[in-house]
């Protein structure tokens, strides 16, 4: 009986526990011991054994004490993370809400529509947003604007009423690919809810809001936590969008500029030395935030409950 | 229950994560093992069975300066050890016209080669794979990131300002006695001032392959309409007469007429390496008593971010220039003269010519400018001094051929032979760097030659006439032949070697920054500094400050870089 339980929690647990190790848990060991190390310029043969201990991380201190554009990247981090988590999640409920209520016929078109920003290849999408934000009049919005005769010379978006005017874009752009993921998980749900509860709540002469207040909201808020949670981990580890709006030079340079681009930069884009022991350590910092941020997300919105098995007291 | 059940999925878990490390090591050990057989095995319709008194009887001797002597020499030791075929790839970047860049080595295969048929021995050079990147840092980078897993360009053509960095970490060949061998013969005629850019530590990591200077082009149409003479403004700063506070005086009065939309354009993306020159012209230098450490002029950097501060803040310059697209608004703005000066590089001049930057007024179509327009259009002068008593400068940047530590790794038996193999790969770049071959570059690229001899042959008219008609009969290759035929016929023109030769003399006041491992990220804060005084977002004083803070808020670079001089109170600089 051991044994046969063994084996059935082998054959169901296996597979998904080596991805987890292999993908997750393996990269993780090697980016925190990479971190106590001097490695750089991607000379493994020369640094892997090069301890150094806290060296790196002392460093990333140092940084953060008199490098003004570190700090910058931690305030830009901290905002971005927390606006674009406020957009993703409340857009993505409000367009899976309002694509509920649409006719299924229409709504379908409406929310394919909103998935294009994820079907996007990253460096098209990025181009199209530096086009349209481009601080000349090639761009787009200038363009309209200045035709519109709202502004009489191009505005350069990224500098406007700094750290603002970069912020917002920063926001936008991920935004715009962000809410798709929370409407579908969010539609999904809400089509999951019995018919019948909509149905006695109409007879009853409940209200849209009524309906989305009573009904819809308490019945998907375990989809509202595990999208919450997934959206901050991934907003706070993102840079793709963010490193080519940067490179381009569509946001500003002192306020463009997040955490993991931080890390990302400091592996791999300067020309000459290349740190890969400091990036590890900034890395392993962004892990530990993040497994904290995450741990209290959970607690707050009451993981603990959703897990404990139903009492069956019917 | 709920504890056992637990306790038994950590159990599994550790299992399994017990079994992943030991496969990882498992893997990790015989890694090596397929390499070591292919070493020995590898290749083997290429290798011929060699019996040891023949392999004993041909020796590797050492290089003579004699290139025939030297491959015949090295190509019958392989051979007698039973390698018949080498193999190397290569790597290169540029604008469209450097292609030398990498069929420069294709080239110096096939004449090596050729050398070695006359003589008949049993050896072949094969280039198998040939790479060209248009992004001038893409092989370095490439370099950089596959040396370790050793699957890097056997040789790379990048700025020489890479040297510093790779040489550190061991990753170059240190050429040093081969080029010692040669510096009597083939390296005899290089210009001295280039040693310096391939030199580091005191040894020799690399050979020059072109350089450049970076002029300050004059709007010819521009001077005209404000009734002064291109060519005259010209010799006044090439003789330090005038200033930047001239050129800004010009600009403004240009901007101020109407007879241009900027008064100076310059280039986007960063500040090394056209913009560094302004650092010179104040009379700054990197180079100090200490040889280990970089110096930095803060004198020179404060002026420098005056004169952009003042530029952008009197709409002569854009203020986001940095973030100028270079094809739809950098060359477009200075061949349309729409700009009264640009600080420019000397390949621009071809590069009017073979890209579509001008728009026909008459026609509306796009297209490149002739060599008679580039002429009319551009007077041309060293970059201006900072202010009177300094000296006019230009910055070089050489290009140069870079030698892998392993080169020659995919060949059979290379821990015994690498020798051999490194020998060849010092040949291929010597050969690529042959006089023709340096001239026809220069000339379809617009890069100043790195060695007198292609400076002659430049002169001489028949072998220009030759390259115009596309009759490239020099090239032993087909592929290096063909890759040209078209550049060749479009560029080869007198207007273009007449321009090379009159911009030569450049180099006489050329600086070349040093090559120092803190020199990238310093240049990088350069850019931030440059970019925020051109939008207004801080005063020069406060860019040059911010500038420090990024030196001392990084250990490192506080540490290897030193601060000298002081910010000066009260200059200023306005047009």
């Amino acid at each position: 009986m051991r044994l046969d339980r063994l084996f059935t929690l082998a054959f169901f647990l296996g597979p998904a526990l080596l991805i987890v190790i292999t993908f997750f848990f393996l990269p993780l060991l090697l980016t925190v011991y990479t971190s106590f190390t001097n490695m750089r310029n991607w000379n493994v043969d020369a640094y892997l054994f090069d301890i150094v201990g806290l060296y790196n991380y002392k460093v990333l201190i140092h940084f953060a004490k008199y490098d003004p554009m570190f700090r910058n990247a931690l305030i830009t981090t901290v905002v971005f993370v927390a606006v674009t988590l406020v957009v993703n999640v409340l857009g993505g409920l409000t367009l899976a809400i309002l694509t509920f209520f649409l006719e299924e016929r229409i709504s379908i078109h409406y929310r394919l529509l909103w998935l294009l920003p994820r079907m996007t290849p990253v460096a098209v999408y990025s181009l199209l947003w530096y086009y349209f934000f481009h601080s000349d009049a090639i761009g787009t919005l200038n363009r309209i604007l200045l035709l519109a005769g709202v502004i009489e010379k191009p505005i350069n978006w990224g500098s406007y009423m700094l750290p603002l005017g970069t912020w917002s874009i920063l926001i936008f752009v991920n935004g715009l690919v962000g809410v798709s993921f929370g409407m579908i998980v969010f539609y999904s749900a809400i089509r999951s809810i019995p018919w019948e509860y909509f149905a006695a709540a109409r007879v009853d002469g409940a209200s849209n809001l009524t309906i989305v207040r009573r009904i819809i909201v308490p019945m998907i808020r375990w989809h509202l936590l595990f999208v919450t949670v997934w959206q901050m981990l991934s907003l706070l580890t993102t840079y793709t969008h963010i490193f080519l709006l940067y490179e381009w030079g569509v946001v500003d340079r002192t306020w463009g500029q997040t955490w993991s681009l931080l890390v990302f930069n400091l592996a791999f884009l300067p020309v000459g030395e290349l740190r890969q022991g400091l990036a590890a350590a900034a890395a392993t910092v962004l892990v530990v935030i993040g497994a904290i941020l995450g741990l209290i997300t959970l607690r707050i919105l009451g993981f603990q409950r959703m897990i404990t098995k139903p009492r069956g007291d019917i | 229950m709920g504890f056992q059940t637990n306790r038994t999925t950590i159990y599994i878990a550790a299992a399994i994560v017990l079994i992943v490390i030991i496969a990882a090591a498992v893997y990790i050990a015989t890694r090596q093992a397929p390499e070591t057989v292919e070493t020995e095995t590898g290749t083997a319709a290429e290798t011929t069975p060699a019996t040891k008194t023949e392999a004993e009887a041909v020796e590797l001797k050492p290089l003579t300066g004699n290139v025939r002597e030297d491959i015949v020499n090295i190509a019958r030791f392989l051979s007698a050890n039973g390698v018949t075929e080498a193999k190397y790839r290569v790597h290169g970047s540029g604008d469209p016209n450097s292609i030398m860049r990498v069929y420069g080595i294709v080239e110096a295969a096939a004449r090596l080669n050729k050398i070695l048929e006359d003589e008949g021995v049993n050896f072949k050079i094969v280039i198998e794979d040939i790479k060209f990147s248009a992004n001038a840092d893409e092989p370095a980078k490439v370099f950089q990131q596959s040396f370790p897993l050793k699957q890097e360009a056997d040789i790379i053509a990048v700025s020489y300002r890479w040297i510093s960095t790779f040489a550190k970490e061991g990753y170059l060949l240190d050429i040093t006695d081969y080029a010692n061998a040669y510096m009597g013969t083939e390296l005899e005629d290089y210009y001295d001032s280039l040693w310096s850019s391939v030199t580091y530590k005191g040894r020799i990591y690399a050979l020059p392959q072109d350089t450049e200077a970076r002029p300050l082009y004059i709007l010819k149409p521009v001077m005209e309409c404000l009734g002064y003479d291109a060519w005259d403004i010209a010799k006044k700063i090439d003789s330090g007469e005038y200033t930047w506070k001239d050129v800004m005086r010009i600009a403004k009065e240009a901007v101020d007429n109407g007879c241009s939309e900027w008064g100076v354009i310059h280039r986007k993306g960063s500040a090394h390496p056209d913009l560094v020159q302004f650092y010179y012209a104040f009379g700054g230098e990197f180079t100090g008593s200490n040889p280990d450490k970089l110096y930095l002029n803060l004198e020179a950097l404060y002026k420098w971010l005056a004169v952009e501060y003042a530029l952008a803040r009197n709409g002569l310059t854009p203020e986001n220039m940095l973030e100028w697209d270079w094809a739809k608004q950098i060359h477009p703005t200075i061949v349309s003269a729409k700009t009264a000066f640009d600080i420019g590089g000397t390949w621009y001049w071809t590069e009017w010519q073979t890209k579509k930057y001008y728009t026909d007024p008459q026609t509306g179509e796009q297209r490149g400018l002739t060599p008679e327009e580039v002429k009319e259009r551009f007077a041309y002068s060293l970059f201006p001094a900072g202010e009177p008593g300094k000296k006019p400068v230009t910055l070089s940047q050489p290009f140069v051929w870079m030698i892998s530590a392993n080169a020659g790794k995919l060949n059979p038996k290379y821990d015994d032979l690498k020798e051999a193999y490194h020998r060849i790969a010092f040949l291929l770049i010597l050969k690529a760097n042959d006089p023709d071959l340096v001239a026809i570059h220069s000339i379809v690229s617009a890069h100043i030659p790195i060695r007198e001899k292609a400076a002659q042959l430049m002169d001489d008219q028949q072998f220009v006439n030759k390259l115009a008609q596309g009759n490239l009969d020099m090239f032993i290759s087909d592929e290096a032949r063909q890759a040209f035929v078209d550049i060749a016929k479009k560029t080869a023109h007198p207007i273009n070697i007449e321009f090379l030769k009159s911009v030569t003399y450049m180099l006489e006041y050329t600086h070349i920054p040093p090559l120092h491992p803190s020199y990238q990220p310093l240049a990088e804060f350069f850019k931030d500094a440059v970019d925020f005084v051109l939008k207004g977002q801080m005063t020069p004083e406060e860019a040059t400050n911010y500038v420090v803070q990024k030196i001392q808020a990084d250990p490192e670079l506080a540490e290897t870089i030193e601060i000298v001089g002081s910010i000066p109170t009260g200059w200023e600089i306005s047009p």
